[in-house]
């Protein structure tokens, strides 16, 4: 079966779990530091991607802790996510490589001109 | 009230949103990730946040129908409806077809299965229909929307729980029935006692696609004789009227008082009359009493049928609005009829049309995008013990 791309939001949410788990919040600064600041996840919309990547089993929750009187709950990357993750980075170094090494080729042959 | 008391109270006004099993596993973890989120000194959500927890809340929403653990209210509705639709069209053919063969005969079993009546130049005069609409194209037409036929394999089909095959054949018959009266030159916004059978085909294809337990078939209906008996309520009904044709027939003669063809007294009395009528020889009175025994009766009887469905449990209340839907674009569709100078056919026909396909597109939709969900720890559905 054809995969479809990750989605960036979902593709840095995952990455933010492959350290190890982490809570709402923990993903939510992390996914905007991974992005240099560019991708905001508000609550809504991570709570949201965290649903939808766990229906396709790419993560599970992973333990809870209440801190300051607040309930945090952990998640963490599933195996299956693992791979998903994996094959996305593959694809995008596999696109990244070809677009390079296109580039290197047009300036060579613009700096070859007469 | 404190900034952060008015500040979490404004939140949790908005998780309200959120469907109650996924708030009662994720409330006060969201209310956590939003109030360390919030900026110093904030009062209150800001526009975008709440847009965002309003978006979402629907998102979670609109998936947990579609993904249908049992448990969900929705995804049992759309199960239930999914056995219950066609066989409250199959009822509705029936008692139609009851009543109207008592009154032109029963004609041979073919007719019978295309919805024809013995005497089908009488039928046709009776409504002023087009004579093309019982010759050959309108035979066609006429089985795929009046006869009982379809109802009946899409019946068999959903209690069988073949759920797929019951998809293809529910947008086989209004696709049919679309392409052929628009060849021919139909004007469909004439005709919407069909175009809500159309609907409820139509309707029929994308439950069956969107409900989880479709494959369970008529077990569906194993604990709600509620929602049987109100069908068949509604069936009895409608069919001991004489059809849907109290509500859904204009005069085209008389474009002069919209009420006057809403209510369409004078049609009413020519109008071959139903089994209530015959059997107490009602329609010899004033006008008054011919409305009141056919619209009041309608109404009243469907009135009482739905209310026992709507206050019996949330599931048949859900089941109820996807019911109502073909319906209430039945009388849209009605509603555009009268509309005078009558609205050129092309325009008719897209107004009758669109619904269809828009339906019709999201069940393709929805074939198309199902694709097997084995998330092990879904949130909103409890943790396994492994997780801890």
């Amino acid at each position: 079966m054809s995969r479809r791309p990750l989605q960036e939001p979902t593709f840095l949410l995952l990455t933010a779990l492959a350290e190890g788990p982490q809570h709402g919040y923990g993903i939510m600064t992390d996914v905007e530091r991974i992005s240099g600041g560019r991708v905001k996840l508000r609550a809504g919309t991570l709570y949201a991607a965290l649903d939808r990547v766990a229906a396709e089993g790419l993560v599970e929750a992973d333990r809870e802790e209440v801190v300051d009187g607040r309930l945090r709950r952990y998640y963490r990357l599933t195996p299956l996510g693992g791979d998903r993750l994996a094959a996305e980075v593959e694809r995008l170094r596999q696109n990244a490589a070809v677009a390079a090494k296109r580039l290197k080729l047009r300036h060579r042959a613009i700096g070859g001109l007469p | 009230m404190t900034a952060a008391g008015g500040l979490e109270g404004g939140y949790r006004r908005l998780l309200r949103w959120y469907p109650p099993s996924y708030r009662c596993r994720h409330e006060e973890e969201i209310l956590g990730v939003l109030m360390a989120a919030a900026q110093p000194g904030q009062r209150r959500p800001s526009t975008r946040e709440s847009l965002d927890l309003l978006w979402s809340a629907l998102k979670i929403r609109m998936r947990m129908t579609l993904r249908g653990a049992d448990s969900q209210p929705w995804a049992a509705a759309l199960a239930l409806v999914g056995v219950l639709l066609p066989l409250l069209m199959l009822l509705l053919k029936l008692t139609e077809f009851l009543d109207r063969g008592a009154q032109y005969g029963f004609g041979s079993p073919a007719d019978i299965l295309i919805g024809a009546y013995g005497d089908p130049g009488a039928y046709a005069q009776s409504f002023q229909l087009n004579p093309h609409s019982v010759a050959l194209k309108g035979n066609v037409t006429d089985a795929l929307t009046a006869g009982p036929l379809p109802a009946l394999i899409l019946a068999a089909l959903a209690c069988l729980g073949w759920h797929r095959a019951g998809a293809v054949f529910a947008a086989f018959v209004p696709l049919a029935y679309l392409g052929i009266s628009l060849t021919s030159g139909y004007t469909l916004l004439a005709g919407p006692r069909g175009d809500v059978t159309l609907y409820a085909y139509g309707l029929e294809a994308l439950v069956l696609l969107a409900a989880a337990d479709a494959a369970r078939g008529w077990r569906a209906l194993r604990w709600r004789p509620s929602a049987l008996l109100a069908a068949a309520t509604v069936a009895a009904g409608v069919g001991m009227n004489g059809g849907l044709w109290p509500l859904f027939h204009a005069a085209p003669a008389n474009p002069a008082s919209a009420f006057r063809r809403v209510a369409n007294v004078h049609r009413l009395a020519s109008l071959p009359h139903g089994f209530i009528d015959r059997t107490f020889g009602i329609g010899a009175g004033g006008w008054w009493r011919v409305w009141l025994v056919y619209q009041g009766t309608l109404v009243a009887v469907i009135a009482v049928a739905l209310v026992t469905l709507l206050v019996s449990s949330p599931v048949n209340r859900r089941a109820l609005c996807l019911l109502a839907v073909p319906f209430a674009l039945g009388a849209v569709i009605y509603l555009c009829s009268l509309i005078s100078p009558p609205l050129p056919a092309p325009v008719g026909n897209t107004l009758a049309a669109v619904p269809l396909l828009l339906i019709l597109l999201t069940a393709m939709a929805l074939s198309l995008g199902h694709r097997p969900h084995a998330g092990p720890d879904i949130p909103g559905r409890p943790a396994s013990p492994g997780d801890t």
